[in-house]
């Protein structure tokens, strides 16, 4: 690891205040997306950026900088930008692969350079760590929050899907259809891929509430679902219930007297906010998990959760109240900050 | 009159020379592009970063040659990225079913050329509008390849299958002398075949063309069919770049391929233009786009900057053109 | 005898349309349903506002690429000033200026420079893309709501949504326009030929601006609608989805894309066909991998059919 005079974001900083080049310990983090449009996405760079600033701030004797790409969802171009990056040779690389198969020669080439390789959400053998989700589980815990506030009547729900063939999509639908097979009034009556696209949740939504007259609930495997079908059951009068999955804020803001009855809080933010903590402190010599869980609660009202629990809901599910859930999802320091490692 | 130009449809010599402008301004932004990006990042110099560069555009290249030759008839194609994913599956399925390159390679260069002789019958025979047609195709093929890989992807083991598209001498890509001989091949072809000139001919005046009885509907298809064999060629780099097939690969590879023969100077409506622009293009909206990642720009200044570049080059163009008219 | 094959080309897509709507009500017979007709007529409304504008500036001869992307650009636009204000009418004024002045742009780009318009407006493409990128603060989706969205977004008169209205009344306004204007007629002459129509006195220039500020101005009312019924926007929305389908709705429609020919009725129908299309897919649970085979083999087969017809009918009158 030697002097490196890599980034922009470095001479920026640089030029903007202490005297930089005096450090001699730096943490170089880059973080390779597949994307850079779904609130998601949003959310996540602002964590990532934030953290970066914040730990920059905190560790006097480490100059800590970072990048974020995203390869707009096009496997050559996220090759190509690990394979720059690789030759730009910082200390950790985050990499959210699109297909994990077409990565493993990069992984080898990273590791000879010396670079720790991080794989995010889908787990790779060969990579130093991995940074998961744990979706299976997750999802299985927003089936059964169906089940336990669907008030034991018949219900029905429409599912909402991620791009066909997505490994993490599909994890997530396992998951919900399981957690959802564990009661039998609840009948899932549409499963639609929207592509991760609001525009197309938005025309399935449409198609659902004149298709399905007596629909009760909306699932999905992302809150980006969840804008539209808000926006277009509240505009066509109809009382639906929502099951949100990612701990958007705006989502959660809605769960208070709101149509939405639980999310799974993975929150942009606090993802990006605990990258850099991870980064920082394999830097530091710590050895984490390798394979690394994101701690991902469910969230639902204090109300909803006793209703639940009455119903059968599993006790050991951790869950948060809304209160808290925004409260750590607008400020992931309070968890993944510089004082979660001094 | 008329006759006589398309008897003969060789570049007139005014083109030729705004032509030649047009790539010395290229070749100047090349440079200042480059040196731009040295002093912002001194590793865009590395012989490293030349090779992941050339590397990454090389299917750009492929592609962009084809549509240099679709653009020269005055035609389009929107489906080349597709179809540089079904052909790869295409060829990915053949190859685990026989277990032989060779067959995989004959496979997917069949699968690309029967997209290219769908579009080119309905295009060069039917007379429908090649926007429209390669409109419908690029779904066409995009769901095709989808229905073929089931979604998902499948690994490819196959060391020759993979040799092309992910073997290096040191730092040098094997791809990249193998895009230096289509290229040869390909000028062969438009500069010095009975083809070449039909293409030129079907561009300048399809009617004339059809008159003199240069048959430009039989020229379109076989057009559209090249295009479609260097899909297929494309798919299979692609594969062995990231020894796996994709069925989302290559998407809006044809707005790059587009964007790049329009920097290399191509007429849209047909009849102007040479492979070397398209080079030349190819070259600096790679570089332009390498540089960018190094530097770790925002991706939507990126689109911004891409959008402004465009249309520099071309106003550029178009006012040293007025000017030196004048 | 160009009137009579006009009429036929059009008559072609209603026949073909009308086709495949029976085909779909035998697989499923809620396809033809009041409901389903409703949600079908409020789908197309943004790709109906994009095939509008684009329809003109086809017909000149030209196309504008930048109207999907440049819809999702204004949608942002008024979002930042909705949430900025808290009201809509400045938000309304900020997307009517903003769109015209892109139309200006593109306009001055191609009649004054002599640029390709498939150059001019790909670069606009890019631009709005990013654009939209940049305008809006970061980490932020901005929520729509309020009486003006809910009119747009939901609100019906006599069973029909306010915005399909609106849109047939654009199209009623269109047909005027187009075939009983100077201004109609000079759009078409100067698709048929710029030469003979700048000697026939019709100020070419004025007319190319005039389409790329329609067809701006179209987007921008399609980036209305679209966030209205959203109720929220964000960046990254699909414009080159919207922006494919109301071309494909119009050269469907009997356009030519080479300009010069096309009639309102055809691109009308063209639509419809489109968003029959689109609505049927999810309707009839179309298993996803399928849905775009599906979409390139209705509209090759659309294009075959439509040839058939055409030529059959050339053969005829000969």
């Amino acid at each position: 690891m030697t002097f490196k005079t890599g980034l922009m974001a470095a001479t920026a900083l640089a030029t903007l205040g202490a005297p930089a080049w005096a450090q001699e310990d730096t943490l170089d983090i880059v973080f390779i997306n597949d994307g850079h449009v779904a609130p998601y996405h949003v959310a996540w760079l602002k964590g990532f950026e934030d953290a970066i600033e914040a730990y920059d701030e905190a560790f006097e004797d480490t100059e800590i900088t970072g990048r974020w790409l995203s390869a707009e969802g096009s496997l050559e171009k996220m090759i190509q930008q690990t394979e720059v990056t690789i030759n730009e040779g910082p200390d950790v690389m985050f990499v959210n692969a699109i297909n994990v198969d077409a990565f493993e020669p990069l992984v080898a080439k990273a590791q000879e350079a010396g670079i720790t390789w991080i794989a995010v959400h889908s787990p790779m053998e060969s990579a130093d760590y991995s940074f998961t989700l744990g979706d299976v589980v997750n999802g299985t815990n927003q089936g059964m929050a169906i089940c336990a506030l669907s008030g034991g009547e018949p219900y029905k729900v429409g599912v909402m899907l991620g791009q066909a063939g997505n490994p993490s999509g599909e994890a997530r639908r396992e998951g919900i259809l399981k957690g959802i097979a564990t009661c039998d009034n609840v009948e899932v009556v549409a499963e639609q891929p929207a592509d991760w696209d609001t525009v197309k949740a938005q025309s399935i939504a449409e198609n659902w509430l004149t298709q399905f007259e007596d629909l009760d609930a909306i699932s999905g495997v992302t809150d980006a679902y969840m804008y539209p079908s808000i926006a277009i059951a509240t505009n066509s009068g109809k009382d639906l219930d929502f099951f949100g999955y990612d701990g958007d804020i705006p989502i959660l803001q809605q769960m208070k007297d709101g149509p939405v009855k639980a999310d799974i809080l993975l929150s942009g933010t606090r993802e990006g906010w605990n990258f850099v903590q991870m980064a920082y402190r394999i830097h530091k010599g710590e050895t984490p998990d390798k394979v690394y869980d994101f701690y991902t609660p469910l969230v639902m009202t204090e109300e909803n959760h006793k209703i639940a629990l009455e119903n059968g809901f599993p006790e050991d599910v951790e869950v948060y109240y809304v209160d808290q859930a925004l409260d750590v999802a607008a400020n992931g320091y309070l968890e993944f900050g510089p004082d979660s490692v001094k | 009159m008329t006759m006589s130009t398309a008897a003969a449809p060789a570049r007139p010599r005014r083109a030729m020379d705004s032509l030649t402008q047009r790539y010395l301004v290229l070749v100047g932004l090349i440079v200042i592009a480059s040196v731009g990006f040295g002093i912002a990042n001194e590793n865009f110099y590395s012989l490293a970063n030349i090779g992941i560069l050339l590397r990454s555009i090389a299917v750009l290249f492929l592609v962009s040659m084809g549509m240099t030759f679709i653009m020269l008839t005055g035609g389009i194609d929107l489906s080349v990225g597709s179809n540089v994913a079904f052909a790869g599956g295409v060829g990915v399925i053949a190859l685990t079913a026989t277990d032989s390159a060779a067959l995989g390679f004959v496979a997917a260069i069949l699968a690309g050329m029967a997209i290219g002789a769908i579009n080119g019958v309905f295009i060069g025979r039917l007379r429908l509008s090649a926007f429209m047609v390669t409109l419908a195709t690029f779904a066409l093929a995009r769901g095709l390849a989808l229905v073929i890989y089931d979604a998902d992807s499948i690994n490819v083991s196959n060391a020759a299958f993979l040799w092309l598209g992910g073997q290096s001498w040191g730092s040098l890509p094997v791809v990249i002398p193998f895009v230096a001989l289509v290229f040869v091949a390909l000028s062969v072809l438009l500069y010095r075949a009975p083809f070449g000139r039909d293409v030129y001919a079907a561009g300048s005046n399809f009617n004339t063309a059809f008159v003199l009885g240069r048959m430009p509907q039989r020229t379109l298809v076989w057009v559209y069919v090249l295009s479609g064999a260097l899909a297929g060629l494309s798919a299979i780099i692609t594969v062995g770049r990231v020894s796996s097939g994709q069925p989302w690969t290559g998407l809006y590879l044809e707005f790059d391929a587009i964007t790049a023969v329009i920097l290399g100077g191509t007429s849209l409506f047909g009849g102007r233009g040479r492979l070397l622009g398209t080079i030349l293009g190819v070259l600096l909206y790679g570089i332009i786009i390498n540089g960018l990642v190094l530097t770790g720009t925002n991706p939507y200044l990126q689109s911004l900057i891409k959008g402004l570049i465009l249309l520099g080059v071309v106003l550029l163009d178009t006012l040293v053109q007025r000017r030196k008219a004048q | 005898m160009p009137d009579l094959s006009r009429v036929m080309r059009e008559r072609n897509i209603i026949f073909v349309t009308l086709a495949l709507c029976l085909v779909f009500y035998l697989i499923s017979p809620r396809f033809l349903s009041l409901d389903n007709m409703s949600a079908i007529s409020r789908q197309i409304v943004p790709i109906g506002l994009i095939a509008l504008g684009q329809f003109f500036v086809v017909v000149s001869g030209n196309i504008d690429l930048s109207m999907g992307m440049g819809s999702v650009l204004f949608a942002i636009v008024l979002g930042v000033f909705f949430g900025l204000t808290g009201g809509v009418a400045l938000g309304i004024v900020a997307v009517i200026v903003c769109s015209l002045a892109l139309g200006f742009f593109n306009g001055v780009l191609v009649a004054k420079l002599g640029l390709p318009a498939f150059i001019v407006t790909l670069s606009m493409l890019f631009s709005a893309q990013g654009l939209s990128g940049l305008i809006i603060p970061r980490g932020q989706q901005i929520f729509l709501m309020g009486d003006f969205f809910r009119f747009i977004g939901a609100e019906t008169f006599l069973g029909l949504y306010w915005s399909f209205l609106f849109l047939l009344a654009l199209f009623a306004l269109a047909w005027v326009v187009y075939n009983h204007t100077s201004w109609g007629a000079a759009v078409i002459a100067v698709g048929n030929s710029e030469e003979n129509a700048r000697l026939a006195g019709v100020n070419v220039d004025r007319v190319k601006i005039g389409v790329f500020m329609v067809s701006g101005l179209c987007s921008g009312f399609a980036g209305i609608m679209l966030s209205s019924r959203m109720g929220f926007v964000q960046p990254g929305l699909d414009g080159n989805g919207l922006l494919l389908d109301g071309i494909a709705a119009i050269i469907i429609g009997g356009t030519l894309i080479l300009g010069g020919r096309g009639t309102i009725g055809g691109a009308f129908w063209g639509l419809l066909f489109i968003g029959i299309i689109n609505n049927a897919l999810n309707l009839l649970n179309v298993e996803d991998v399928w849905h775009q085979v599906f979409k390139g083999a209705v509209i090759l087969a659309a294009l075959g059919a439509n040839w058939l017809l055409w030529q059959s009918r050339q053969v005829e009158a000969h």
